[in-house]
């Protein structure tokens, strides 16, 4: 068996897909340049832009800060990172001291926010509470306001997140299955928003298999947190993923079939099923919000905090 | 004939049940999935279709989780 571009024999990965066979040299390059390519196609990047990477110190964060630095290189963008600690024992120390160093290495400016701090409770305390709404509910929320709010005290004009493949054809179907027409109006590779406040979020790594993600850093001998969160079979994307893995098995286009599927009706969908918001301000934080509350307020006076 | 199986905290040697005893194989057997894994023989990245030869090292690192 040898690699269908250069003619190595000491190949790595069969790409199902598409039916190429890789050697690890080819690998890393197809997988840097298909992000590359991902960045030019949807303008992720501008010349000048300061991008805040939400770092975790998973292999998909750690991916999108290796391929973002290469443009920080060029000197076209400069980079920062933040790392949330949402406060869940045993799980999130190591990636944060992973982020550290990755910062560290790159000489990138980097700070460490956690829920305790800004909002006085952990993750682990809210899921202690008898009534709670769901672990993934609590912290895709908080977790949003503190990385946007850190954005902006850095002075970030975007924020890369390291959403993959997987995630992005998790997140089509859920929202479908549960009816939010609303919320699948808002995915994709940039997300703006009306309010400046609200900083643009970009995902590079939204083409790229959740598996080849992993295959990379271990070729590319990056140090990553491997590890689940104790929370993520609670969740409703954690079923939603099982049944589209399971699908991938038969027929392995899939997932980039449902993104294009998706990205065809988008414009459709928005135009018909986007909720017109009024800007106005959370009461309590000041943050821009719809209602008198922001989502994370309106949590956290439900939780008595 | 024997090889050796790192996994996680398992470090052990076992025999080789044929000689085209592949890594694919070695997965099935311990019931883990190719899509979760990755496989290391004699530190080197190699896909599940290789064949395992005596005395290899053979490594395997979960890299999905989920969550």
């Amino acid at each position: 068996m040898k690699c269908s571009k250069c003619g190595s024999p000491k190949v790595i990965y069969k790409q199902e897909q598409s039916g190429q066979i890789l050697c690890k040299e080819c690998f890393i390059e197809s997988i840097e340049s298909k992000v590359i390519k991902t960045v030019r196609k949807e303008k992720l990047l501008d010349r000048g832009d300061k991008v805040l990477v939400a770092l975790s110190g998973g292999k998909d964060s750690v991916t999108t800060l290796e391929i973002l630095n290469s443009f920080r290189e060029m000197n076209v963008i400069d980079l920062c990172a933040v790392t949330v600690d949402e406060g869940i024992a045993n799980y999130r120390q190591d990636g944060v001291d992973i982020a550290k160093r990755h910062a560290e290495r790159r000489g990138i400016e980097h700070r460490v926010v956690s829920l305790k701090e800004d909002y006085g409770i952990t993750l682990d305390e809210i899921m202690q509470r008898p009534k709670h709404r769901g672990s993934c509910t609590y912290c895709g929320v908080f977790r949003r306001t503190i990385i946007n709010k850190a954005a902006r005290e850095m002075g970030a004009t975007k924020i890369a997140t390291g959403h993959n493949l997987d995630d992005e054809v998790q997140a089509i179907m859920m929202n479908y299955l549960e009816g939010n027409t609303n919320n699948l109006t808002k995915l994709g590779a940039k997300t703006e928003s009306d309010a400046e406040e609200f900083t643009v979020k970009i995902k590079p790594l939204r083409e790229i298999p959740e598996r080849e993600i992993g295959i990379y850093v271990v070729a590319k001998e990056l140090e990553v947190h491997f590890d689940s969160c104790p929370y993520a079979m609670q969740s409703f994307r954690g079923e939603v993923s099982e049944l589209i893995n399971q699908l991938n098995e038969k027929h392995p286009t899939i997932k980039y079939s449902t993104l294009r599927g998706y990205e065809k009706i988008k414009a459709a969908i928005k135009d018909e099923m986007q909720n017109d918001y009024a800007h106005g301000r959370c009461s309590r934080c000041g943050e821009p919000s719809s209602n008198e509350l922001c989502k994370a307020c309106s949590f956290l006076e439900e939780l008595g905090v | 004939m024997t090889f050796t199986l790192k996994y996680k905290d398992l470090n052990e040697k076992r025999e080789l049940p044929n000689e085209d005893y592949t890594i694919k194989d070695l997965l099935d057997e311990l019931e883990l999935s190719a899509q979760t894994v990755v496989s290391k023989q004699n530190g080197e990245l190699v896909i599940e279709d290789t064949v395992i030869q005596e005395d290899d090292e053979i490594q395997l690192v979960q890299i999905i989780y989920g969550g």
